[in-house]
């Protein structure tokens, strides 16, 4: 059943600009100037219950004010959306109570006194029963190891306990939507894998739908069989992982490792056309050879090399993403 | 002294407080109304009289001048001192070449100039509307200069030192806000202090309140004889050198501890 | 019911967080005695100069400066640092942790206006109420049941339009994030420590009609004293209402706003 549907959701903002220096700040003392920002264009998508999806994207791509849209904290300049059955951003109670948000940068805990306090309040407010409340957090407390935290000041914790007890604070009235907002967002590695296998056993037990934004690649391909590439506020991709990969980076890469020989002569061996030799170690080779022309490529070089070993792989996700948030950004459109 | 460092301080000061355009403004505004209530009181109070020898447009005068004065002397940076220290901010400013202690300067000049653009104008419009009495001897001017710049020195020293107690209290901003209610009785906001009961007199007297801001306002009216401004200027040159040993003492401990307890 | 608990959580927070920082609890209790005796000894020492201002007396006065004073405390008790917390300095507006109070499944508004408490505001509800008792010995009035039930009515009926004005105040950072809006009402708040007859007559203009904080304190100080007219009653209630309704008109086309222009 589907959980999210949106369709052609739009989002323009009003900025206002400045230049640089005193006399400008005086002059924005008495007029401002605005300049319109598309955040968002034309972007539909559907979401399975029990789902996880990745919005990836660069800085400033569109997928906060997406995620905010969704949650209800903002109006779309146009378009629509469900989520639950329900329209965001009417906000009514109901709705509200069936999802929650994450936010990486943002701490809806309170600073002076410890975290169990705040759960209480929270508790409060979202009218958990008592049994529930208690059975929730137990449950929460030891998925993420945290008995020691919830005595201790809030300042007292460190940042990814502190990011602990946000999660907790997120989840303790069992949403059925979760939206997370750059998660791991300045935490350690250790940390960041910890969270990362909270979230898939709390999606795998509950059937959580859940939405994640995050710069850390491992986190989406960790949690996300499924992403959402967002850029300039267009969507350019939905689907599998693995077929955004092939999408960016239409190769394979064939390691063959050849019978002594051939590879202490120092010449290279006669290749197929179309063949790019990227390293050469050991007596193993490296070859970049396009998605369609592996099989042929595989199937020339066994009849004409004298061949002990082969591999044909796909390249490592992360760094076709990199690509993504790196330069290749740029060209993502023609790509896509 | 880093000198480019310190005026690079100011600037970026003057320009994030020009961001947040309203922000000193209304800070200066909610500073003024106090004195201001107690101008309309008194100067409604002596009506066509006088109230211990002052008259209407005198009391006017010393409320206007107490206004100048208290937006010269208050030092913003008491309150925003402690937060530093309780959420850790501190630490970035301890990495720079330069001690936090002209950050904090570097903001309260840049404040004074700031809140001076606005207090200066509305004082003038209200002294038009308001018709104060004030003859200014040149005597009397001249002992106004050091007397506002101990009581300045001696009310940001003083508040600064205090704000200092978060290394151990975590949080000191009720000792601020402390140092303020003693400062609005024993000062001369409430009344001149002269006008003061008794015991309230004596203590304004001896304690160092009065002198980070009415004193220079009643030098420069001229309401104190010789002997008297003598003994103040004394007893606030005594203030102002505890206030500073107090502080140093209270800020080598402090960083002492900011650095064992890691912030 | 389920209003009424959340209430109850949140007061017990506050109190938790009152009593995390000792050393600031017992400063705070200090300050709270001594802004109190600062504030009864103004007027104090304003009588013992003079016998009446305008017809006020100093019992009359001290009838008012009671009213203030417990309109002041409520204000601190629960609405003002809620609203201050909304739309003040560092407020959630500004930061933009409004987000999760928008996220909540209970009506924003309530939940904006009901979230921060003072407990220790509880001493100075007392003190204010014994400066109401006193003024009223001092008076030699006796109070009949009747003329209490007034007085109270016309006290919730300060509290309502206190409410309304700050809810409306901080409703405004919706179009301007970052203006201080509460520090601005703050300002004339204060004013309603005096009664309204000691200002210069455009400031009485403006206190009664386009900020009426005059309303607050004068009517149920004259409830008590006496002087109260039946059309001054009923008026003041329909006010209240309107100001209620408008208020909250405001502060919810502020929200929207709010949801359709944020980051």
């Amino acid at each position: 059943m589907p959980q999210i549907v949106v369709e052609n959701l739009s989002k323009t903002y009003r900025v206002p600009e400045r230049e640089p220096g005193l006399g400008a700040a005086l002059k924005s003392l008495f007029r401002r100037k605005h300049r319109e920002v598309e955040a968002v264009r034309d972007i539909s998508f559907i979401v399975e219950t029990g789902e996880v999806v990745g919005f990836i994207g660069p800085n400033g791509a569109g997928k906060t004010t997406t995620l905010k849209m969704l949650s209800g904290l903002l109006h779309p300049s146009s378009g629509g959306a469900r989520v639950i059955g329900a329209v965001p951003w009417e906000r009514k109670p109901a709705y509200l109570r069936r999802i929650s948000m994450v936010l990486g940068n943002k701490s809806q805990i309170l600073w002076d006194i410890p975290p169990v306090d705040s759960f209480r309040v929270l508790g409060e407010i979202y009218n958990v029963p008592l049994l529930e409340f208690r059975e929730t957090l137990d449950e929460l407390v030891a998925l993420l190891d945290m008995e020691d935290l919830l005595h201790k000041p809030t300042r007292n914790l460190s940042l990814g306990e502190r990011m602990k007890c946000e999660l907790v604070a997120g989840l303790l009235h069992r949403p059925d939507v979760l939206f997370l907002d750059e998660p791991t967002l300045g935490l350690d590695v250790s940390m960041q894998t910890r969270l990362r296998r909270f979230l898939a056993e709390y999606n795998l037990r509950r059937g959580v739908t859940m939405i994640l934004t995050s710069h850390y690649m491992a986190d989406v391909v960790a949690l996300c069989a499924r992403v959402i590439l967002i850029h300039h506020g267009c969507l350019l991709y939905d689907g599998a992982l693995s077929g955004l990969a092939r999408k960016l980076a239409p190769f394979k890469l064939i390691k063959v490792s050849l019978g002594n020989g051939h590879m202490s002569a120092g010449a290279d061996p006669q290749l197929p056309t179309g063949v790019e030799l990227l390293q050469r170690d050991n007596g193993q080779l490296t070859l970049r050879v396009g998605h369609d022309d592996a099989p042929g490529i595989t199937a020339k070089l066994l009849n004409t090399l004298p061949v002990l070993d082969l591999s044909v792989e796909d390249p490592p996700i992360e760094a076709v993403i990199d690509q993504i948030y790196g330069d290749g950004a740029v060209n993502l459109e023609e790509t896509l | 002294m880093n000198l480019r460092g310190a005026w690079a301080l100011i600037k970026r000061t003057w320009l994030s407080w020009l961001q947040e355009r309203s922000f000193f403004f209304l800070l200066a505004f909610g500073w003024m109304i106090s004195p201001l209530i107690y101008l309309f009181v008194w100067s409604t109070a002596a009506g066509a009289g006088t109230v211990v020898g002052m008259t209407r447009g005198e009391f006017v005068a010393y409320y206007l001048i107490l206004i100048l004065v208290n937006q010269l002397t208050y030092a913003t940076s008491n309150w925003t001192v402690g937060d530093m220290i309780r959420y850790g901010y501190l630490s970035g400013q301890l990495l720079r070449p330069l001690s936090p202690f002209f950050d904090t300067l570097a903001s309260e000049i840049a404040g004074r100039v700031v809140f001076m653009t606005f207090v200066i104008p509305v004082t003038t419009i209200l002294a038009f509307v308001l018709r104060p009495e004030l003859q200014i001897t040149l005597g009397n001017g001249l002992a106004f200069v050091p007397a506002l710049a101990m009581a300045w020195a001696l009310r940001f020293i003083w508040g600064y030192a205090l704000a200092l107690l978060a290394f151990w209290a975590t949080r000191a901003d009720a000792l601020v806000a402390l140092q303020d209610a003693f400062i609005f009785l024993l000062a001369g906001q409430v009344a001149p202090t002269v006008l003061l009961p008794g015991a309230l007199q004596s203590a304004s007297v001896v304690l160092p309140f009065r002198y980070m801001l009415g004193f220079p306002v009643e030098v420069l009216m001229g309401s104190l004889g010789q002997a008297e401004v003598v003994r103040g200027f004394v007893l606030q040159a005594c203030w102002l050198a505890l206030a500073l040993i107090a502080f140093l003492t209270i800020w080598r401990a402090g960083m002492k501890r900011y650095s064992a307890v890691g912030g | 019911m389920r209003h009424l608990r959340l209430i109850g959580s949140f007061v017990g927070i506050a109190i938790e967080n009152a009593l995390a920082y000792r050393v600031n609890f017992w400063i705070s209790l200090l300050h709270s005695l001594l802004s109190f005796g600062t504030g009864v000894l103004a007027i104090v020492v304003l009588f013992s100069q003079v016998e009446a201002i305008h017809g006020w007396t100093l019992t009359s006065t001290l009838a008012l400066l009671g009213t203030y004073l417990t309109l002041a405390a409520l204000r601190r008790l629960f609405i003002g640092p809620s609203l201050e917390a909304l739309a003040g300095l560092d407020g959630e507006i500004w930061t933009g942790t409004f987000d999760f109070t928008l996220l909540r499944p209970v009506d924003v508004q309530f939940l904006a206006s009901i979230r921060h408490w003072q407990p220790l505001v509880i001493l100075d509800l007392l003190m204010s109420g014994g400066v109401l008792v006193f003024a009223v010995v001092q008076l030699g009035r006796t109070l009949t049941l009747g003329s209490l039930a007034t007085f109270l009515l016309t006290l919730f009926v300060a509290v309502i339009i206190l409410y309304a004005l700050l809810l409306g105040f901080a409703g405004l950072v919706f179009w301007s994030p970052g203006f201080l809006f509460t520090w601005l009402f703050n300002a004339f708040f204060q004013m309603a420590r005096y009664p309204v007859g000691l200002y210069p007559g455009w400031l009485r203009l403006v206190l009664t009609w386009i900020i009426p904080v005059g309303i607050m304190t004068t009517v149920p100080a004259q409830a008590l004293v006496g002087g109260l007219s039946g059309a001054m009653l009923v008026g003041s209630v329909a006010f209240a209402a309107a100001l209620f309704v408008a208020a909250t008109v405001l502060f919810r086309t502020g929200l929207r706003r709010y949801a359709s222009a944020s980051s």
